[in-house]
């Protein structure tokens, strides 16, 4: 750095001017170096879209086993045995006959009465760690607000026709303007708004959806799940023009159109400085996004608040299904780990609304006749809604002793009083889980029926399996003296009252249950490593059209190795550890009707897989449903507005749509005659349009 | 037992102290209550009359309905004593059950009204001080919880004075490298922090064991790393004595080591070690309450006062009778000890018997 060299001689005199110098030098070095990293990370994006093969699901999957190795896809590649991954054609190549649809027949679901405006505060229970989408800790319960339920896809899932027509979902157009299906070719084109901004002003085109292929297979992200699903499910992404592409997936399945129109595109233009050490380098960067709200820096304060603004130029707030939504002009989050104090957050009017799913809350310490509600100031909501429902219930490891044994899993059904639970703990409100899927419409079994409580038909069954006398503490003990003791590990601290509840009923049967209340994190530790006998968890299912079998049940989740080439269980085998199988189920037929199920593309034929499939498991009972929530509901100040109609059938909390408003100079009002004695009418509405029967 | 004439009076001196005294026969007496806890509040029946024979099932095995003639399911599943006597009652043939005086147990969920929730203070019922979240009754789950505190109070104390005065009174007497040795194991002992390597400990202890296990295993940890402060009171007091010179004369007429330490060492440090006595069982209980209330204490559904002040602060205002029962328990165990360690201390004060002028 001669600059710097020639200052260096100069009097001490200058020292001022010197560091100035060197500070001006720096930067111009730093931009040199991003200059650098700029261009690395350009090439390396360029080298990827020429070079990355499409693998498919065959090839994919022996590359996770370990069955084929880098160098030999690289060596396949290089034979030009595979198809490429990124094609750059013209427009000219578009096929001539496309039925291009756009959702425009579908019915917009905000009201027209909504007005802009206004701050939301609520509280979240942990600060975000990271503002990243991707990588370590982005998975958190933020992420809907920075994701999920603010950004736009190519197109969304219709919340409120939920009908299947021509074997698909009914959409709306979101960053797409219109789309055309080729199952066939199992191919779908897609022609980008030309309006479509970002949220810092740059056009959204078809090089922001490559860029999204190439940065969820780029190994940089840290997030094998995405890698995986990102080159297994798709196999050719086409760009026509800037703002028409192509996406082709291996199977047609019934859905596939919706796992085209849910992709998002990711502005490759803010990420031209990915690299090696993407996880840090973006940690605090908030993403440029498609969709209404973005995080400002300075409403960054970190442990403490963090506030998402409205974009007041967002380019899709006068579209159809998108006006009249996301009307706050700030939601405002602060930090509030204890439930019980945001529940008195919540009654000093610090924060808006508050969820009130638990009976105790409902009726117990936010009576109707509460001050509160009498007067009118908070109001009360429930609304069923209609989606999958979360797996809540007693996931039954298979593979220890004595639980793995049918007879003594099916005495444990019968020996777990979900009724007493519901009836008297969840009083009423909560209903039976029956199938592994329950919500999935047409995909869910509708004969299938839980086991009910019955101390007789418990006992019968851990007879069955030599447990015929009782110890003085009333505990089954067989023959060899073992006892009929099981861990039941949970991580929800909040519901450990149900297995305290379920474990004085089980002794009824002769069933003892030890309660362990885990944090959550060890508790998912526990059951990732399968180290549980019986763990009370549920996962989290998103609207999708049809269950995930593969995951949860097929034996390559359970077993490094289940089966010997004979098909015989495998003496030696060991449990595979960090997957979704919790049962370690094992079985081959149900193996090979969730091979014909992952291949198939009739909506049909899945379903009746799907039936079988529960009726094997409803065999094998090593699943003990437990409870369903068919609503939420939610307690508001006053000034918090909603549609007519409330909210829309798939929605899982007020905030997942935005479809509310706060009425302008509410607040004060409200506030005001808090402090004098004045009523209102009491607001408690349940909203039942879509109760189940 | 012929008891020394200074011990005599220091006892004589402690009954003097009203306040001292009472309570601390007023906590012998609950002691003595807790002990039998299982015939005074208790959802398993004192006696039963069946058939003209009588039968006591209290500590006894659980039994089958069958034993009582029941029938159906009934037969095969453990008796519900209250609902055997409502069956009885029914049948009149001269059968009856006897309940004890509150009839629940600590674990027994009672609906009140068909609903699981914290329900006021009904006597009608017997919840003569309200029932927690899941309906199950509170002074039956602090009495069971009282009894497990205080037990685990005394054994702590037992164990930390056992390993405390024989490490302490060794240092003292053998003095020199023994004594310097031990001064380094205890400086760098006593600063591991007590509370990680509970919550450690507890996270790597599988859940198969059961609750008494666990609780010997908590004491057994925070004795370990509790005896360390008794050591350097112990240790002053006996170098103190070792220099007197009734040790020198023992030791001129040949007294063997042992029958120095525990004739006449021992017997004169004791008024320095007592009075900490009840301080260490409050500083027990404390610890214990606390470990439960942060949920690092006995597995649930074990009753204990930290685990009713955790559930009764959580519903401070729809349950207010939670916290407050756990919380005058808890203040009344601690006063009656409190006030015995104040009453101890001034009656084996030595002030009370010599006058420097």
């Amino acid at each position: 750095m001669p600059a710097v060299l020639r200052s260096a001689c100069l009097l001490p005199l200058f020292a001022l001017l010197l560091a100035a110098c060197g500070g001006a030098d720096r930067d111009a070095a730093q931009s040199d170096e991003l200059e650098q990293r700029r261009a690395k990370a350009q090439a390396a994006m360029e080298h990827h879209y020429a070079n990355q093969p499409s693998l498919g699901p065959a090839l994919r999957e022996a590359f996770e086993r370990g069955d084929v190795t880098q160098d030999e896809i690289d060596a396949m590649a290089a034979a030009g045995e595979l198809q490429p991954f990124f094609v750059f054609a013209t427009p000219d190549d578009l096929p001539d006959d496309l039925t291009w649809q756009d959702g425009s027949d579908l019915p917009e679901f905000a009201s027209p009465e909504a007005k802009k405006g206004g701050t939301w505060y609520t509280a979240v229970q942990d600060y975000p760690r990271t503002l990243r989408r991707v990588g370590p800790d982005a998975n958190s319960a933020f992420r809907p607000f920075i994701l999920d339920d603010v950004v736009m896809n190519f197109g969304q899932r219709h919340p409120e026709d939920i009908s299947i027509v021509g074997g698909n979902f009914r959409y709306y157009p979101g960053i797409a303007e219109s789309w055309a299906e080729d199952r066939e070719n199992r191919t779908v084109y897609v022609r980008i708004n030309p309006a479509a901004r970002w949220s810092d002003g740059e056009r959204i085109t078809a090089d922001d959806l490559l860029f999204m292929f190439y940065f969820f297979q780029s190994e940089w992200i840290n997030e094998p799940w995405y890698n995986n699903f990102y080159s297994r499910n798709y196999v050719r992404v086409v760009r026509y023009d800037d703002l028409t592409f192509s996406v082709t997936v291996p199977e047609a399945k019934p859905d596939m159109l919706g796992r085209v129109l849910g992709l998002e595109p990711l502005p490759a233009h803010f990420f031209e400085e990915f690299g090696p050490d993407f996880v840090d380098r973006y940690q605090w960067r908030f993403v440029p996004t498609s969709g209404a709200y973005v995080i400002r820096d300075e409403d960054v304060r970190r442990g403490r608040t963090i506030a998402l603004t409205r974009n007041p130029d967002w380019w899709a707030k006068d579209l159809p299904f998108w006006r009249h939504r996301y009307n706050y002009d700030r939601i405002h989050f602060s930090v509030i780990r204890d439930t019980a104090k945001r529940f008195e957050s919540f009654r000093a009017g610090e924060i808006d609304a508050f969820g009130l799913n638990l009976p105790d809350y409902y009726y117990d310490r936010l009576p109707d006749d509460d001050d509160l509600v009498a007067r009118g100031l908070v109001g009360k909501y429930t609304f069923y809604n209609e989606r999958p429902r979360p797996t809540y219930g007693f996931w039954i490891n298979s593979s220890r002793p004595l639980l793995d044994n049918r007879d003594i899993r099916e005495g444990i059904h019968y020996a777990s009083n979900w009724e007493r639970v519901l009836r008297e703990y969840f009083r009423g409100d909560y209903t039976r889980m029956h199938t592994t899927a329950d919500g999935y419409g047409e995909f869910t079994h509708p004969d299938i029926r839980a086991r009910d409580f019955d101390v007789d038909k418990a006992l019968e069954a851990f007879a069955r399996a030599g447990f015929t006398e009782r110890d003085s503490e009333g505990v089954l003990v067989n023959e060899r003296g073992q006892r009929l003791a099981f861990t039941l590990t949970t991580g929800y601290e909040n519901l450990q009252d149900i297995l305290t509840i379920m474990q004085r009923e089980a002794l009824q049967a002769g069933l003892r249950f030890r309660v362990e209340v885990l944090d959550g994190t060890a508790a998912w530790k526990k059951v990732q490593e399968k180290q549980h006998d019986i763990q009370f968890t549920a996962f989290n299912v998103g609207p999708e059209m049809y269950p995930r079998y593969w995951e949860t049940y097929h034996s390559v989740n359970a077993y490094d190795r289940a089966f010997l080439p004979d098909g015989a269980p495998n003496p030696d085998r060991r449990p595979m550890v960090q997957t979704n199988n919790l049962q370690l189920i094992a079985n081959r037929e149900l193996d090979a009707l969730i091979e014909r199920y992952r291949a198939s593309e009739s909506a049909e034929e899945m379903r009746k897989l799907a039936f079988e499939m529960e009726e094997i498991l409803f065999e094998d009972a090593s699943f003990v449903p437990g409870f369903v929530m068919p609503f939420y509901r939610v307690a508001a100040w006053r000034w918090a507005r909603w549609p007519e109609h409330f909210d829309v059938r798939l929605s899982r909390d007020p905030l997942q749509y935005f479809l509310g408003w706060i009425e302008p100079g509410e607040r004060e009002r409200i506030l005001a005659a808090r402090r004098s004695d004045q009523r209102f009418e009491p607001v408690i509405e349940v909203h039942d349009r879509y109760r189940p029967e | 037992m012929r008891l020394n004439p200074l011990t005599l009076r220091k006892l004589k001196r402690f009954r003097e102290i009203r306040r001292g005294y009472y309570s601390f026969l007023i906590l012998i007496g609950l002691l003595g209550l807790s002990a039998v806890s299982e015939l005074i509040i208790n959802d398993r029946a004192l006696a039963v009359r069946y058939e003209g024979a009588w039968s006591f099932p209290t500590y006894g095995p659980v039994e089958l309905g069958a034993v009582y003639g029941l029938e159906g399911t009934a037969a095969r599943r453990p008796v519900d004593y209250r609902d055997l006597a409502a069956h009885f009652e029914a049948q009149d043939v001269g059968n009856r059950v006897i309940m004890p005086l509150i009839p629940w147990g600590p674990y027994y969920n009672d609906a009140v009204g068909g609903i699981l929730r914290a329900e006021p203070p009904n006597f009608e019922r017997g919840h003569y001080l309200g029932t927690d979240t899941t309906g199950r009754d509170i002074l039956a789950r602090l009495v069971y919880g009282f009894r497990t505190a205080m037990l685990f109070a005394l054994a702590f104390t037992a164990l930390t004075y056992l390993i405390g005065v024989t490490i302490g009174c060794a240092m003292g007497y053998f003095g020199g490298l023994f004594d310097l040795l031990f001064q380094r194991i205890i400086e760098i002992w006593s600063n591991v922090p007590f509370l990680y390597m509970v919550i450690i400990i507890f996270s790597v202890i599988p859940a198969t064991f059961s609750a008494s296990a666990r609780i010997g295993i908590l004491l057994i940890i925070m004795v370990l790393f509790s005896w360390t402060g008794l050591t350097y009171y112990m240790r002053t007091a006996t170098y103190k004595e070792k220099a007197r010179d009734y040790t020198a004369a023992a030791q001129v007429l040949g007294a063997s080591t042992s029958r120095i330490v525990f004739r006449h060492i021992l017997p004169n440090t004791v008024a320095t070690m007592v009075t900490f006595v009840p301080f260490t069982v409050v500083g027990a209980i404390t610890a214990i309450t606390a470990l439960d209330f942060l949920g690092f204490g006995l597995p649930p559904p074990t009753p204990s006062i930290g685990e009713m002040l955790k559930q009764g602060t959580a519903n401070l205002t729809t349950a207010p009778w939670i916290v407050s029962s756990a919380f005058a328990a808890l203040v009344v165990i601690l006063l009656l000890v409190t006030f015995i360690g104040e009453a101890v201390r001034e009656a084996f004060d030595p002030r009370q018997f010599t006058l420097y002028k």
